[in-house]
């Protein structure tokens, strides 16, 4: 169980969250969507990083005071490197750091 | 009823004006309050307390604790009835009602030990299904084959008891009452900080429950647990749990205990029975010990085969002698301590079996002077003795140590005790993903560096150091860990446990020397173990 420091209400146990999957996925604008072909389709649809390290994912605080935010998780780990608020950028994590983060 | 053959007329820690009745496989017994179950049996001069799995081999009590691998146990009846229970870890309560398990009709006269004859037919990994042929006599087969999985049975009524579940932080959480335990948990407590202590044992002081002969400050260490324990409740901030087993660590420092409420007073309807413990803490300090390692030669699985450290446990915690005569066989310095307690208790050693050629010191020498014969360069290679041990076969070691040579020499005696040295128990370090790396000087695996995310230290027997006086001081200051300070964290700092220092330590009978790595593989390469 994770400890989420939620940017509104603090620290707080993984139970009390949601997840709301990957962050940072840029959607298709109406114009786009007409000319999509159904291999970008799929892939806004279905294919996700996945990565082995941090990955940006949103969190809802269901539980209390039920708003999103995004967090920065180490997938090895699972640290939690940085928790932000919805609509800022994507954190830069210096890689060196990261690499340090990994075991292997 | 029996009365307690194998009880010593003094000392162990339990409480002699208690009387407690007991039943195994419907035979009345008589215990004292303090004592396992295992301890009861033995007291009884009971040996043959199972069966094997597949084999049906006799099987008795190896150990003194939570490692016990044979002797198990069908545990109370109807719906509270429970299978796999260890003899070793149940509390005896008046009225507990126990049962062997995988025999048939008798414990001691038992039908499926008739695999054993037939083990050459029907090898580990012999696929059941050969009697499918012809197909319409596995009808037939099937029952027996269906009938001879599984050790014990399981209830089929409603589980009537009710268990409850609590949430908790803390600053320190210590895992294992131990000396190390005991020394980190009072460092820690006397920062102020917020403490929990658990362990598993109804009583804390970890292997210093079975200590006869160490000190602390010049005081039996007994002495020192109990003015700990005193120290540890006046204090405010901690709270102690006994009877209480970690048994999972999960992320960000979180822990998964459970409580054994009532388990030791039998049914208790009004009361839960066990409690789910979930505690995060800031720090987790693994005080968990060791675990002492058998050696092997043939047959060694016969009731009356058990580790030294058990056979320790048996006779200075308990007040039992696990048997008259008592061979032991080891190839590090921990049985000769044994041996001193035993000839101390009455219990005739008729031989301390080395597997090193050479045997010196202070301790060797004590032995000698009780008119032990110490049988340095020596191994077991089989005991006799269908239902327990009768005798043991002794030869000696080649000069590589690669087999044995020369004719074997009998020894009588109802208890083999073997002693492979210790290995560190570092079940909770690896639950967090963190390696295990070897050394070469106790010839076992340590814990590595701890994964970036958790915040813990392993000390004391669980990091390898099997010295007393050493396990106290890393009690009393562990070492800094490594900062995972990218963890979200809240709240204040880390307590800090440097400022307690071990003021003056001195023991005197030092623990375990470090075993003699050759030999370990030696005993392998002579005798082999049995499923």
């Amino acid at each position: 169980m994770f400890v989420i420091n939620c940017p509104y209400c603090g620290p707080r146990d993984e139970h009390e969250f949601g997840y709301g999957h990957e962050a940072h996925i840029a959607r298709p604008t109406l114009e786009q969507q007409g000319t999509m072909t159904d291999a970008e389709w799929a892939n806004y649809l279905f294919l996700r990083t996945n990565p082995k390290g941090v990955h940006f994912e949103r969190w809802v605080h269901t539980k209390g005071c039920r708003r999103w935010f995004n967090v920065a998780r180490h997938t090895v780990t699972h640290e939690i490197l940085k928790v932000y608020k919805m609509g800022e950028p994507k954190p830069d994590l210096a890689p060196s750091a990261l690499a340090e983060n990994n075991p292997r | 009823m029996s009365a307690q053959t194998n009880r010593l007329n003094t000392g162990g820690r339990i409480d002699r004006s208690r009387v407690v009745n007991f039943t195994f496989d419907g035979k009345s017994y008589t215990g004292f309050a303090g004592d396992t179950l295992a301890s009861a049996l033995l007291a009884n001069g009971v040996r043959l307390v199972g069966r094997s799995f597949k084999y049906h081999r006799p099987r008795g009590i190896v150990t003194a604790g939570a490692e016990e691998p044979n002797a198990l146990i069908q545990l109370g009846t109807g719906a509270r009835t429970e299978p796999n229970t260890r003899a070793t870890q149940i509390e005896l309560y008046d009225g507990l009602i126990s049962e062997s398990q995988n025999r048939w009709p008798s414990l001691t006269f038992d039908i499926g030990a008739f695999n054993g004859i037939i083990h050459r037919f029907i090898p580990a990994g012999f696929y059941y299904k050969t009697f499918m042929w012809p197909a319409k006599a596995w009808l037939f087969y099937e029952k027996f084959i269906r009938r001879a999985a599984g050790l014990g049975k399981g209830s089929t009524e409603v589980d009537p008891d009710r268990y409850d579940k609590l949430y908790h932080t803390c600053d320190v959480l210590v895992i294992g009452a131990g000396p190390a335990g005991l020394a980190a948990a009072l460092a820690a407590g006397r920062t102020g900080a917020r403490v929990m202590l658990a362990d598993e044992q109804s009583e804390l002081g970890g292997s210093l429950l079975s200590e006869s002969t160490a000190t602390v400050n010049s005081q039996p260490a007994s002495n020192w647990v109990n003015d700990a324990l005193r120290e540890l409740a006046a204090l405010h901030e901690v709270k102690l749990l006994p009877r209480t087993t970690a048994f999972a660590y999960y992320d960000h420092n979180s822990m998964s205990l459970v409580e054994r409420l009532t388990d030791h007073v039998g049914p208790t309807p009004n009361q839960p029975r066990q409690r789910l413990w979930r505690i995060r803490a800031k720090k987790i300090i693994l005080a968990t010990g060791s675990i002492e390692r058998p050696l092997v030669y043939l047959d060694n699985d016969r009731p009356g085969c058990m580790l030294v450290s058990a056979v320790r446990a048996y006779v200075n915690r308990y007040g039992v002698m696990p048997g008259r005569r008592i061979v032991l066989m080891t190839n590090n310095d921990t049985a000769y301590r044994t041996a001193l307690d035993l000839a101390n208790a009455g219990v005739t050693v008729p031989a301390i079996v080395d597997l090193r050629a050479e045997v010196t010191g202070p301790l060797a020498k004590a032995v000698r002077e009780k008119g032990i014969e110490i049988l340095a360069g020596h191994a077991i290679t089989k005991v006799h003795g269908e239902q327990g041990v009768k005798d043991v076969e002794v030869a000696r070691l080649s000069a590589d140590g690669k087999s044995v040579t020369g004719s074997t020499r009998h020894i009588s005696c109802d208890c083999v005790a073997t002693s492979g040295g210790w290995q560190p128990t570092v079940h909770l370090h690896s639950q967090t993903r963190s390696k295990v790396k070897w050394n070469e000087a106790i010839d076992a695996f340590v814990p590595g560096d701890t994964i970036p995310g958790q915040n813990f230290v392993s000390i004391g027997g669980a990091h390898g150091v099997f010295d007393l006086a050493a396990c106290l001081t890393e009690g009393y200051a562990p070492k800094r860990h490594r900062k995972s300070s990218r963890c979200v964290r809240s709240g204040s700092s880390r307590p800090r446990s440097r400022s307690v220092r071990a003021a003056s330590i001195s023991l005197t009978i030092r623990t375990t020397s470090p075993p003699a790595t050759s030999c370990w593989r030696i005993a392998k390469a002579i005798a082999r173990s049995n499923i």
